[in-house]
């Protein structure tokens, strides 16, 4: 069933219905999404973009892009809610590039202390002990699982894995690359 | 598209790691491609659960006024086309009106309306032209854009009675029965949630019966067809 596929295991908050209601124009269906996840997306673009004002901004466009989008998203094809994240890794990932981390004063730096620098196996273990990805990401040699790690959550270009790694750029490429084929193999 | 290739970018676009043009290019390749499309949210719901591992922030009501505030001012996806459409069949209807148009002037036109269908992205890539059963002039006309949305544009009032509403349908699948994708109280142009759907294709019927205001009861359409047509692939 498309319906039970789409709500989140424990919330069972109907994702697909949501987006259907936003989809014909119904506000009160995203202020729903909002109340959902808002808080959750703001943490997911702060981890990215290490400003407020910028994470919101990437919220902000998230929930802009979705009411436009709505109508195009097709349960058929996967969770509503991995679709919500989807978008906003996205706007967060573009606003990241266009440079917006540079202008960053140190006011609005969330928190960016040494000790608070990007830690991969943190981010693993904080997963689900019992999630086939933890078990499936634990399977991965390490750089190559830090690898995957600092892109998909840190937002982290090849490059930036590559200085971070301590590996050349093209090594830092196909480990994550093929880290990412090996996470979906081994969970299939 | 190598294989490899086609792996390796799946990878990168799932994990962020294509700067952004590269991204864009291949969200125009998924557009074309539903397997690619396929892949791609299928690797998104993989890693999803990553996501959860970051820290919950409070999301306060002024960013949500704020968002409340630009969705009052986005256009959604084909409005302004669909203005430009009608506009430009009410200068078919003068132009048919006027009977002195002749083939230049039509082809003109048709080009121009060819131009306006297709100038603003994303381009329809099936349309459906709604016809009544006596042959009389079409009411209407289903636009299906390549990114999935859809919508309904009348091309003539049409009379609604009292506590009745317009109710969209199209047939997927002979399997799935008819499928409610709208319900309209007047004929005035409206998107149709065909989200949910497997993806329109050619020759897909499209139809709009009279059925109760609140729509039909028994989610399968009771009421007469007004106007029904079948899809065809857009230029």
């Amino acid at each position: 069933m498309q319906r039970r596929l789409d709500q989140t295991a424990g919330t069972g908050f109907d994702y697909a219905d949501a987006l259907r209601r936003c989809a014909k124009g119904e506000r009160a269906a995203l202020r729903l999404l909002y109340e959902q996840d808002a808080g959750a997306m703001l943490g997911v673009a702060a981890r990215i973009l290490r400003r407020r004002d910028l994470a919101e901004e990437a919220v902000q466009d998230t929930f802009v892009q979705v009411w436009r989008r709505a109508a195009s998203f097709d349960p058929a094809r996967g969770a509503g809610r991995a679709w919500l994240f989807t978008i906003l890794r996205h706007r967060a990932l573009n606003i990241l590039r266009d440079g917006g981390r540079e202008e960053a004063t140190d006011a609005d730096l969330l928190a960016d202390e040494p000790d608070d620098a990007p830690d991969p196996e943190a981010v693993v273990v904080a997963l689900d002990e019992a999630s086939r990805l933890r078990r499936c990401l634990e399977g991965l040699e390490p750089q190559r699982r830090q690898g995957l790690v600092l892109a998909y959550t840190f937002g982290m270009s090849h490059g930036e894995v590559a200085a971070t790694l301590r590996v050349p750029l093209g090594t830092a490429k196909s480990w994550i690359r093929r880290a990412f084929l090996q996470v979906r193999e081994c969970m299939r | 598209m190598t294989p490899v290739m086609r792996h390796e970018q799946v990878a990168d676009y799932v994990l962020g790691t294509l700067e952004p043009a590269q991204a864009e290019a291949f969200e125009a390749a998924m557009a074309r491609d539903p397997s690619l499309a396929q892949e791609v949210a299928e690797g998104m719901r993989r890693l999803h659960a990553l996501d959860d591992t970051a820290e919950l922030l409070a999301a306060d009501d002024a960013l949500w006024l704020r968002i409340d505030r630009s969705i009052g001012q986005v256009e959604r996806p084909g409005e302004r086309r669909a203005s430009a459409l009608n506009a430009a069949w009410d200068s078919l209807r003068f132009w048919r009106w006027a009977g002195l148009g002749g083939l230049a002037a039509s082809a003109a036109l048709a080009a121009g309306l060819v131009a306006l269908v297709l100038a603003p992205e994303p381009a329809p890539r099936f349309v459906a032209i709604l016809v009544p059963a006596d042959g009389s002039p079409a009411g209407a006309i289903v636009e299906v854009d390549a990114d999935g949305g859809a919508r309904l544009i009348p091309l003539q009032d049409i009379p609604v009675p009292e506590g009745r509403a317009l109710e969209v349908w199209t047939l997927p699948s002979p399997q799935s029965g008819p499928v409610s994708v709208g319900l309209i109280e007047e004929a005035r142009r409206a998107d149709l949630a065909i989200g949910g759907l497997p993806a329109v294709g050619e020759d897909q019927l499209f139809e709009i019966t009279l059925e109760p205001e609140t729509g039909s009861p028994i989610g399968r359409p009771t009421g007469p067809v007004l106007f029904k047509g079948l899809t065809v692939q857009a230029l």
